[in-house]
């Protein structure tokens, strides 16, 4: 009945067995000396750049004082050797009290780095002071406004503004409420902030200078001055991802070991669906996965003490599902088909990297660019910093997460039996047997197939932006158009392929031209249906509509099924092998299309 | 039966079909792509920290600069400071008709000067109104940081001659024509080159856990070790390819740093050194492999091996990433770099004796 439980029991038991005693015992004492050494590196401050600019001094008193240093190797000499010194790999010469530096990069840096080090110097010799009022006289108190962000820069139009017409303040208003007004009035935060004076004496003084990282800084004189750390996003990304990359190795190890030598034979002839095996294999690690996110949400967060708390935590949680989802459903698709150890371990860093970068890279435009909901990691910030996040947007950003997903564990499921676990074909006739017993199965249609793989698409066409965000405006755009055409044509296509390939279906010119109108329809219907589900917040941006050409209905229709019948009746009029110059050629065909479409943003 | 002996011809020919499959599998076409994508990363933050933390560089971009608003005392020193900066200021008569260019993006920050004079007593707040999580606010705060501190050192050279026996210390710099940011260089060389051409030592470490687990978990060990192949041949063949590979992608790497034009000293040393870092990397994870024999468990230990080391190298001047930098930018002696080369060729060796004792104690006595 519920055979999937009876696996997920037997999995976890089994992977807990493995960390027999020694295993255990070398594992704690691994994370001990683990933590020891972070521990000690975390006293040093943790660099990297000791000794790296060598300093000739005359006046043995800075020695102590640059040193303070780790960056700097002081060595002091008299001056005569310090003027023929300068020849020498010495990149700076301080004959006091003039300091000289030479012509190169280096030597330049070097010099910035002094200037660094004497203002540290002298902000100590003035703290030891204990006179706040003629030692530290400037004070900067730092507060941070709302303002509707610039979000169409992209698109070039300045003019849509939303929300800047009929409520600017009125003159006689004081910084404060105004302050008040833009946090309660934009943000919908309450939160009353402490308000900060300038410390009275040096050890308040001290005690704001020892801030952790994230912290904002609100008060400090100029030369403590720091900006705001961009960025951060990401620290706080690896702390989330870190746990999926360990445990997702297990996973797909587990996975490949029940294909090594067929361990897994027995549970395939034993009277259980595959889905109930794929299911019970994957439970346990899904749980412990969350498990140990549910701790690092609350290292975070705080224990949860009120509803607020627990409320961003269960929501970081959530947030953080699809991820895992997603990276388990690579993991164990790309263990079904890898065919050795290594390839497996390339496999996985290869995805790991991809799918990061589709997290990361947005994330870091988190606060300046409508792009960066794509990642979720820009909603865990939010949940983070301790704003809250509107229902469109986890949708936007999670929906493709689980989609794609599913269909890859769909996929997987497939072809969960003996013909491809334990056999070595290669990958790519691993894949078409999926789509193949997808088509034979129940709800196999071409025309579901492309709405399945609309999500794919997505995801691959909105990496593509990513990627493609560092080339120059007219460049990015040609390299985007046509890679999308061609990961459109692709998908639009391989299902028809699959049919002729494997002759599930004559290859007649009715049966091309019928696969080829159900196809492109089902694609457009699928593109349609995600345009409205998601695309509404980038579609402003260029790059969104490239990838939906606006609200055009019917020539979109049309270019969609013209593309597949390319493609289908070439392979008709020649055969089968002809496949995948036919996808490039209709793909170019779709990006001139897509070009002349765009013509205007293009050209002016 | 005296198996632990080692055959040079046998260690080359496992060397040989690992690299034979591992070029057949395509997997090394995926680790290439794999760095690609790293350093695309990496030139992608290279730009952002160098526009964030060089505003001179942006300068270039930007010829209009940042335009901030100010209230308060337009005849001021520090009015007049902000105005020789690379910002441009706009005075505004109150806060609400600043707070309304600032809402319509006109300006990107408010700054509300003190009318308190530099020879009072009291502190002086400038009180500074930044876009909340905008880059812009890190772009204005990094500018204005220049005029503020001139402002404080204006002020600070009134007030610090009231405390006893302060004496600044003076020193003055000769300028020249090349002016660098510490930042941008120290990043190119401390954190970006290191990871460069120690990842590929990194994912060489990774890599031999596979090559030795799966001969056990395919059990293909058994029929190896029947042959008079001994377990350290095999070994020892895996080692060698796993390690050798790793410079000529370091290699790669630094002449595609220096094609862009970041000048890299003692590249034969730099080579070497990685070499053997990646030595002993991989005799480590062939260590963990051969005592633990499952994949999963041998790649946690690697990776927490891996991150160990990363910490220890924290801890002191010439640990290999430290070590490259200096090599790379010509801050360390010959001697000083032949003794440290030599320590970790040392390590490298006892490694290889640790491992030689771990396979003869799990293989002598079959």
């Amino acid at each position: 009945m519920s055979g999937w439980l009876t696996i997920a029991k037997w999995e976890f038991f089994r992977s807990k067995l493995k960390f027999d005693l020694r295993s255990l015992f070398f594992l704690s004492l691994f994370i001990v000396l683990l933590i020891a050494a972070s521990y000690a590196a975390a006293q040093t401050g943790m660099n990297m750049n000791n000794d790296i600019y060598r300093v000739s001094v005359t006046d043995p008193n800075l020695k102590p004082i640059l040193e303070i240093d780790q960056r700097f190797d002081v060595i002091i000499v008299d001056v005569y050797t310090a003027s023929n010194l300068f020849k020498e790999d010495t990149d700076v010469v301080i004959i006091s009290p003039n300091v000289y530096f030479a012509n190169t990069r280096k030597s330049a840096s070097a010099s910035d780095a002094i200037k660094s080090t004497l203002k540290d110097y002298r902000e100590l010799v003035l703290t030891s002071y204990n006179d706040i009022n003629n030692t530290h006289p400037v004070w900067l108190t730092v507060h941070y406004l709302e303002r509707p962000e610039s979000f169409q820069v992209l698109s070039g139009e300045r003019s849509a503004r939303p929300g800047a017409e009929g409520r600017l303040p009125s003159s006689d208003l004081s910084p404060e409420d105004i302050e008040a007004a833009a946090k309660g009035g934009i943000s919908g935060a309450t939160t009353v902030q402490p308000v900060q004076t300038p410390p009275k004496t040096i050890e308040e003084f001290s005690q704001l200078n020892r801030r952790t990282l994230f912290e904002i800084q609100k008060i400090a004189t100029p030369s403590h001055f720091s900006p705001p750390i961009p960025f951060t996003a990401i620290l706080y990304s690896f702390l989330f991802i870190f746990p999926i990359y360990f445990v997702s190795q297990f996973y797909s190890s587990s996975i490949m070991d029940e294909r090594t030598n067929k361990k897994c034979e027995l549970v395939l002839v034993a009277p259980l669906r595959s889905v109930d095996i794929v299911i019970g294999k994957t439970l346990p690690y899904l749980i412990t996965t969350m498990a140990i996110l549910a701790v690092v949400t609350i290292n975070i967060k705080g224990l949860p003490t009120n509803l607020d708390i627990l409320k961003s935590i269960l929501l970081i949680l959530a947030t953080m599902f699809p991820i895992v989802f997603l990276f388990f459903a690579l993991s164990f698709f790309s263990a079904i088909l890898s065919r050795s150890f290594k390839e497996l371990t390339f496999a996985m860093v290869f995805l790991s990297v991809v799918v990061s970068g589709y997290l990361f890279f947005p994330a870091m435009f988190a606060n300046v660019h409508a792009i960066s909901t794509i990642s979720p990691m820009t909603l865990i910030v939010q949940l983070i910093e301790g704003n809250s996040i509107k229902t469109a947007e986890y949708i936007f950003s999670t929906l493709p997460f689980y989609f794609v997903g599913l269909s890859v564990y769909g996929f997987g499921t497939y072809i969960f039996r003996e013909e491809d676990l334990f056999t070595q074909k290669p990958i790519i006739e691993k894949m078409l047997d999926s789509i193949e017993l997808y088509l034979l199965g129940p709800f196999g249609s071409i025309f579901l197939l492309s709405i399945i793989f609309i999500p794919f698409v997505y995801m691959a066409q909105l990496m593509l932006i990513v990627m493609l965000f560092n080339l120059p405006l007219p460049y990015s755009l040609l390299a985007m158009m046509l890679s999308s055409a061609l990961v459109e044509e692709l998908v639009k296509s391989i299902g028809i392929f699959t049919l002729f390939k494997r002759k599930m279906i004559p290859l007649t010119l009715k049966n091309a031209v019928k696969l080829a109108v159900i196809s492109g329809a089902g694609f457009f219907v699928g593109e349609k249906l995600l345009f409205i589900i998601t695309l509404a917040p980038i579609a402003t941006s260029v790059f969104g509509s490239v990838m939906s050409m606006g609200a055009l209905l019917f020539i979109p229709l049309v270019i969609h099924i013209t593309g597949v019948m390319i493609v289908s009746l070439g392979m008709y009029a020649r055969s089968v092998r002809w496949y995948l110059l036919l996808v490039v050629f209709a793909s170019i065909l779709h990006a001139l299309y897509n070009l002349y479409i765009l013509r205007g943003v293009m050209f002016g | 039966m005296a198996k632990q002996k080692i055959t040079p011809r046998i260690v080359l020919l496992i060397a040989k079909k690992e690299y034979r499959e591992v070029l057949h599998e395509r997997t090394f076409i995926l680790a290439i792509l794999i760095q690609l994508f790293i350093a695309s990363f990496s030139t992608f933050l290279v730009i952002g920290l160098t526009s964030f933390y060089d505003p001179t560089a942006l300068k270039n971009m930007d010829n209009e600069g940042t335009r901030i608003a100010i209230v308060g005392n337009n005849e001021s020193e520090l009015y007049q400071m902000i105005q020789d900066s690379e910002i441009t200021p706009f005075w505004y008569a109150n806060f609400a008709n600043a707070y309304t260019a600032f809402y319509d993006r006109k300006v990107d920050a408010i700054l509300l000067i003190p009318d308190a004079p530099p020879e009072g007593t009291d502190l002086l707040n400038i009180d500074i109104y930044l876009p909340k999580s905008d880059l812009k606010a890190t772009l204005v705060s990094l500018q204005l940081k220049e005029p503020l501190e001139k402002f404080e050192q204006s002020v600070r050279d009134i007030r610090t001659k009231r405390l006893s026996d302060y004496t600044p210390l003076d020193l003055t710099f000769r300028e020249t024509l090349s002016r660098a940011s510490s930042t941008y260089f120290e990043f190119v060389y401390v954190a970006l080159l290191p990871l460069l051409v120690f990842t590929p030592a990194f994912i060489s470490g990774g890599l031999v856990v596979d090559f030795i687990t799966e001969e056990f978990e395919r059990k293909t060990i058994d029929l190896l070790l029947v042959s008079p192949i001994s377990m350290l041949d095999v070994v020892s063949g895996k080692v060698l390819l796993a390690a050798t590979i790793a410079p000529v992608q370091a290699f790669a790497w630094m002449l595609l740093l220096m094609l862009n034009r970041i000048p890299i000293n003692n590249v034969a040393s730099i080579l070497l050194l990685v070499l053997i870092i990646s030595f002993i990397l991989v005799l480590a994870s062939s260590i963990i492999s051969v005592m633990f024999r499952e994949r999963g468990l041998a790649q946690l230990f690697y990776s927490l091996v891996l991150i160990f080391l990363f910490m220890v190298s924290y801890l002191f001047t010439n640990s290999p990433l430290n070590l490259v930098t200096r090599l790379s930018i010509q801050s360390i002696g010959t001697v000083e770099s032949v003794l440290w080369i030599g320590i970790y060729s040392f390590i490298a060796l006892l490694l290889y004796w640790l491992l030689v004792r771990v396979v003869g104690s799990r293989y002598n006595n079959i």
